[in-house]
């Protein structure tokens, strides 16, 4: 465990006895404590980080997008989803590979980050392709969920037209910060600036309805976690009450992520994580209202492995802002602090991408470059 | 008669008898008038006026809630205008309200929830929203339970003591005013002493946050999780609570459902809920410690009648 928190596991049973012993409540100036409620127990194999610790497959195809109008090929994504995974599992077909995460009888969520939609956001022909495969493996399509936690965002990208016919699109949040669709009984409760309402949530479908999630994140910048990918769509994307995180210039993205992602039974379910990166944002994400900030990888990342996947994400955000001419994520410089999104070397936040590493502490992945092996595909 | 205006808040109406049909069809039957107008409201068909005076009472503040999007501010907490405070300061006193609109059926509810001898004077628009509320508050019976606190608070009465109150109100920080450290209670709190220096009070917030750490989150009777514009208020005696939950933004938006936590085993529960019919308390749990469930909406007020 890092010395920045305590983190503390905390089965619903026993929850009652404990919360009177240690308080939660934090001063500013200190590091958050965590205490974990869940009922829910580890699988034999955890999906995070499953069965490819530290492998990360890229698949980069240049037509897969124009640049110019934004249009997607979807017949390239779909090869380049086909070419992904074989690639991870080793199989010689699409169907075997998806075959090792998915069985007709799961019940399947596809997480989908639509924190800058519309503009960038994960892209429907991704999803749709994601939902045809499982589809082709034997599950019906009304056992998949197409989830996000806001409704109006999810709106905007209209992933109904791209969606096989039957499968389910679900917004936890219909109006912002309603809990209605939280399992009130799995959270993470900790205090990190004073807020009276300690708890975060985790989405009641991924806890009492699926038995199976699919990671879709985009490949962004984060203006207070330094990058969002994997781990950030899996904690933020699927727990209740997480902005209270941020104040001021301080975030405590970098132990919360984690915390959140490894909690059970998100850690378990999430067994395949394939980032978007179609589009790209290297500066005032998650958001993308900027055009200037936004590229185009024309890429998908594959794995099982969010961590080491993230510090790949990492690499790429910060090669694309040197030759920007962006400072680090990684600065920690107050003279950098400022609220103007427009200039590159100011940012709203300390950007905390130490959170990749810190998650690696949790058991969630590989953060050690020398470690992490990466094929790239070329299509 | 009486007894019923003392218990209800009421409808404080300054216009003339010719208004009468206004009243009716907002479905408002008794009233308080000016002394100067008494004689002419007598023989008005189906209401009953009473005199009274609102020289001598405390106004109140409109409750709403300010949500300050444009302030820079420590916290983005919406700031709420809640009168409790000034309710727990003097029990017995005589307060009235000035509002408008739907403003008139929460400050009705504000009343009632603690108790007080409050008036309302509200414009055309207010009576409706009002007699729904007072018709409501009609439906929710029992006797009166003694409030419930984990903080004693010696109160000086100056206006920095007022703050820390109201703030503590807001908080949802139970206490209750002793004139002396009371150690059968979690928490004393006391202005000017070490824990809680004077110049502290100078942002009331600090105070509350220090008794909030003091005291700990988990000796909190109630917590309300979820939405940061509800305020509750516990009374409790013999196996039995009776917990009061005010949407200070109601007069705008409902409530899109809160978790509430309350201290003690209770296996059995009744709801009262304004304009909430057919809504019913959700993922109830009654633990060993403490009882929890969740309210899936709230509008304005709710009345939760807890018991083992």
């Amino acid at each position: 465990m890092p010395s920045c928190c305590t983190l503390t596991t905390v089965d619903r049973r026993i929850f009652l006895q404990v919360a009177a012993a240690a308080p939660l409540l934090a001063s500013p100036a200190d590091e958050p404590t965590y205490r974990v409620v869940t009922a829910y127990k580890p699988a034999a194999q955890p999906g995070m980080p499953g069965p490819y610790p530290g492998q990360v497959v890229r698949v980069h195809s240049e037509n897969s997008i124009d640049a110019g109008s934004g249009k997607v090929n979807r017949e390239l994504v779909k090869q380049m989803l086909s070419s992904g995974m074989k690639t991870l599992t080793g199989d010689a077909r699409q169907e075997d590979a998806w075959a090792r995460f998915i069985s007709p009888k799961d019940v399947v969520g596809i997480k989908v980050n639509c924190s800058g939609a519309p503009q960038i956001r994960s892209s429907p022909e991704v999803v749709a392709g994601i939902a045809e495969n499982l589809i082709a493996v034997g599950v019906p399509a009304k056992q998949i969920y197409v989830y996000e936690r806001f409704e109006n965002q999810m709106q905007s990208v209209g992933y109904g037209k791209y969606l096989p016919a039957g499968v389910n699109i679900f917004a936890a949040e219909t109006t912002r910060s309603s809990i209605l669709n939280y399992d009130p009984k799995t959270y993470v409760e900790t205090s990190f600036f004073g807020e009276d309402d300690t708890r975060s949530n985790v989405v009641r479908l991924v806890s009492e309805t699926f038995t199976k999630i699919v990671n879709v994140p985009n490949l962004k910048e984060h203006q207070a976690s330094g990058v969002t990918g994997c781990l950030k769509n899996i904690a933020y994307g699927n727990f209740s009450n997480v902005a209270r995180s941020h104040n001021s210039e301080k975030t405590h993205t970098k132990s919360f992520i984690g915390v959140l992602a490894a909690v059970e039974p998100v850690r378990s379910r999430v067994v395949l994580h394939i980032m978007d990166g179609l589009r790209g944002v290297w500066h005032a994400g998650p958001f993308s209202d900027l055009p200037q900030f936004r590229f185009y990888p024309k890429q998908m990342m594959f794995g099982t492995d969010p961590v080491a996947m993230d510090h790949k994400l990492i690499e790429l955000i910060e090669e694309k802002r040197k030759a920007e001419g962006a400072i680090t994520i990684f600065d920690r410089s107050m003279s950098h602090v400022g609220k103007d999104n427009t200039n590159p070397n100011t940012n709203h936040y300390i950007r905390e991408p130490g959170h990749v590493e810190y998650a690696s502490t949790l058991g969630l992945g590989v953060f050690d470059a020398a470690k992490i092996k990466l094929k790239v595909i070329e299509l | 008669m009486l007894l019923l205006l003392a218990a209800l808040p009421a409808l404080f109406w300054d216009g003339a008898a010719d208004t009468a049909p206004a009243l009716r069809d907002a479905g408002i039957h008794q009233i308080l008038v000016p002394a100067a107008r008494l004689a002419s409201w007598k023989n008005v068909p189906e209401i009953t006026a009473e005199a009274a005076d609102i020289e001598g009472a405390v106004k109140l503040l409109p409750p709403t809630v300010n949500y300050r999007m444009n302030v820079a501010s420590a916290t983005s907490a919406p700031w709420l205008v809640a009168n409790g405070w000034r309710f727990i300061r003097r029990p017995q006193g005589r307060f009235y309200y000035d509002v408008t609109g739907k403003q008139a059926a929460l400050a009705a509810a504000e009343a009632f929830c603690y108790g007080a001898n409050a008036m309302i004077r509200t414009d055309a628009a207010g009576l409706k929203p009002l007699a729904e509320m007072l018709g409501f508050l009609r439906t929710i019976t029992g006797e009166p339970l003694p409030p419930v606190a984990d903080i004693g608070y010696i109160d000086d009465g100056s206006a920095a003591s007022g703050e820390v109150m109201n703030l503590l109100v807001r908080d949802n920080l139970l206490f209750q005013l002793v004139a002396s450290p009371d150690r059968r209670l979690k928490l004393n709190v006391k202005l000017g002493t070490r824990e809680y220096p004077l110049e502290d009070a100078r942002n009331p917030g600090t105070v509350a946050h220090a008794v909030r750490f003091n005291l700990t989150d988990e000796k909190r009777s109630v917590r309300i999780y979820g939405s940061p514009v509800v305020v509750a208020r516990l009374t409790a005696s013999d196996g039995h609570a009776r917990l009061y939950l005010l949407n200070y933004a109601g007069a705008s938006r409902k409530v899109d459902g809160i978790r509430v936590r309350v201290l003690g085993h209770y296996s059995k529960h009744q709801l009262w809920l304004a304009d909430g019919a057919g809504v019913e308390l959700l993922d109830y749990s009654a633990e060993p410690d403490a009882t929890e469930f969740t309210l899936p909406e709230l509008k304005t007020y709710a009345v939760v009648d807890l018991s083992r």
